[in-house]
């Protein structure tokens, strides 16, 4: 396109300003003393930096609870969605069979079903199986939100697998089973990890179910624990803006790491469906 | 290739996944219908649960607000996703950082981004008001979030700023797809910047601008957590859009029946988009074709 460039960075600016600003105030935030939160004029810097949000949010509240809650659930839920996308992938990917066609577009269906359409029906369910309240329960459910899009990329993936390697290894005598893991797996590793990242990014995020269906401190989840500060007489900015800073870390350290895979994942996936 | 020994069929390899979204979905679905069409007692009522749910003033409210909410999420979306594609994709030092940090707000959990708009939002001591006080833009603090005619306006601005980098990144993608060839031959014709976006550009993205939009429209009913976390649906349920309707007459007025009623209307309309999307996503599929 356009040999000029200097045209680029005002609009570049204004956008990547809008985009993190709210993050750079919420980290400033997170170190500034409860006075100078609710202190006009307001400052940018924080006055005396202070880590007092953080040690009440580490020591004298249910967060680091809530944050071995959600590791659970997410890690989990993740796991079990491989276990599950694996083989459904593979069998959409390379075999022919009646209704394949119908299948895929049920899976791609149930991807994009509102979660409020199920909040209700998955709450009396899950109260019939006794699993409201419990990780468990907060884990399948995490597991059927994920493993629609799962499957769908990864089916993508496999297909841009050439089938060459796998005929070879089929008059061999390997078993399809034998196949998937010893041939297509390995090759597909940085799909795996693509929906590995989507998946646990997807659950450590997710509010409205957490919030239906886990309601103990024992098993409550991070996003949870965030909005409990925010109460209706009192709301103590100090601290939710720490908790969040903790919050986002894992899932910004995970993007930074990986994130030219998981942009190029997302990019490919979309594209394809 | 040949089928099939024992345990090699391609039953044995989808079922596992198709039976546990169908317990998970599929079950809870039709005890959902079910529910419905019963009260308390469990006995049959026929279509009054879905009589009362339309005839309430508060689900023409939320439909209303749902609408409003949604159309309006989605045309800046598009608008600000769409020149952030364009920008980002040009040649410049530090592209790749201006790549990432544009994508945090859609990477990072909905409720980090709803508390800390919240706080920049706030009447007395947030930001936001404190700057347009301090440069004289207006005279009293504006209510951002409880202003009942100011409250949607501001929830749009926070689900925009969510929802912009997906849309950008789409076109970022969408964009990388578009033959060079066609900016050649437009330069050589005397195109200018403005020319290649309007006569090249935008028509080459639109089938897939198309398939964004109902990407949006889903994830607009579906936007929860933002809206609830930060207003709860109010003031006065200004605020309150459909997907939230459901969770509060459930689990805040315990109205299993009517709420099921609502959720399985819900339902047939987002499955109606879903359709729309399915369909208009494999004609831009056999267009590319």
């Amino acid at each position: 396109m356009s040999k000029n460039l200097n045209w680029v960075y005002i609009p570049l600016f204004l956008i990547v300003g809008f985009a993190i600003i709210p993050f750079l105030w919420m980290a400033l935030s997170s170190f500034k003393t409860l006075a100078e939160l609710y202190r006009i004029p307001v400052t940018i810097l924080p006055d005396q930096p202070t880590f007092e949000n953080y040690h009440k949010i580490l020591y004298e509240s249910n967060v680091p609870r809530y944050f071995l809650n959600s590791t659970i659930v997410s890690l989990g839920s993740t796991a079990l969605g491989l276990v599950f996308a694996i083989p459904a992938a593979y069998a959409f990917a390379r075999m022919r069979f009646r209704g394949s066609a119908f299948w895929q577009v049920c899976v791609l269906v149930a991807h994009l079903l509102p979660s409020a359409t199920l909040i209700v029906p998955l709450y009396i369910m899950l109260g019939y199986f006794g699993l409201l309240n419990t990780l468990l329960g907060l884990t399948l459910v995490y597991t059927v939100l994920t493993l629609p899009l799962s499957i769908w990329m990864l089916t993508s993936y496999f297909r841009h697998i050439p089938v060459e390697l796998e005929e070879a290894a089929f008059i061999d005598g390997a078993s399809r089973w034998g196949i998937l893991f010893r041939i297509m797996l390995p090759l597909s590793l940085p799909g795996i990890v693509v929906i590995v990242l989507y998946a646990f990014v997807a659950t450590w995020n997710e509010f409205i179910f957490a919030l239906t269906f886990a309601n103990d401190t024992s098993v409550k989840t991070l996003p949870i624990g965030l909005a409990e500060f925010s109460t209706e007489y009192n709301t103590d900015w100090g601290a939710i803006m720490a908790a969040s800073v903790i919050m986002t870390l894992p899932i910004a350290a995970i993007f930074l790491l990986l994130q030219r895979v998981f942009v190029g994942g997302l990019m490919s996936g979309a594209m394809k469906g | 290739m040949r089928a099939t020994a024992r345990g090699q069929g391609p039953i044995t390899f989808i079922l596992p996944a198709l039976l546990l979204l169908a317990i998970f979905i599929v079950y809870p679905l039709v005890s959902t219908v079910w529910m419905s069409f019963t009260n308390d007692s469990d006995q049959f009522v026929g279509l009054d649960n879905y009589q009362s749910v339309v005839e309430a003033g508060r689900t023409a409210r939320a439909v209303k607000n749902t609408i409003y909410f949604v159309g309006a999420s989605i045309v800046v979306q598009l608008l600000l996703g769409t020149i952030a594609g364009i920008v980002l994709n040009e040649k410049f030092k530090g592209q790749a950082i201006a790549r990432s940090l544009t994508l945090v707000p859609w990477v990072v959990p909905g409720i980090v981004g709803a508390m800390t708009w919240a706080w920049m939002f706030h009447t007395d001591y947030g930001v936001i008001n404190y700057i347009l006080l301090s440069t004289g833009l207006i005279s009293t603090p504006v209510r951002w979030l409880s202003d009942p005619n100011i409250v949607l306006p501001s929830l749009i601005a926070v689900n925009v700023w969510k929802m912009f980098p997906f849309v950008a990144i789409m076109v970022l993608a969408g964009l990388q797809a578009i033959p060079k060839s066609l900016y050649e031959a437009a330069q050589v014709d005397g195109a200018n910047f403005w020319h290649e976006i309007r006569y090249i550009t935008l028509p080459q993205l639109r089938p897939m601008l198309i398939s964004i939009t109902l990407l949006l429209v889903i994830a607009g009913v579906n936007s929860i957590t933002i809206i609830y976390s930060m207003t709860g649906g109010g003031p006065a349920d200004r605020s309150l859009i459909t997907s939230i309707q459901i969770f509060v007459e459930a689990f805040q007025f315990f109205n299993f029946h009517t709420a099921s009623a609502l959720s399985i209307l819900f339902f047939l309309v987002s499955t109606a988009i879903i359709v729309v999307y399915i369909v208009a996503d494999n004609n831009k599929r056999s267009a590319q074709e």
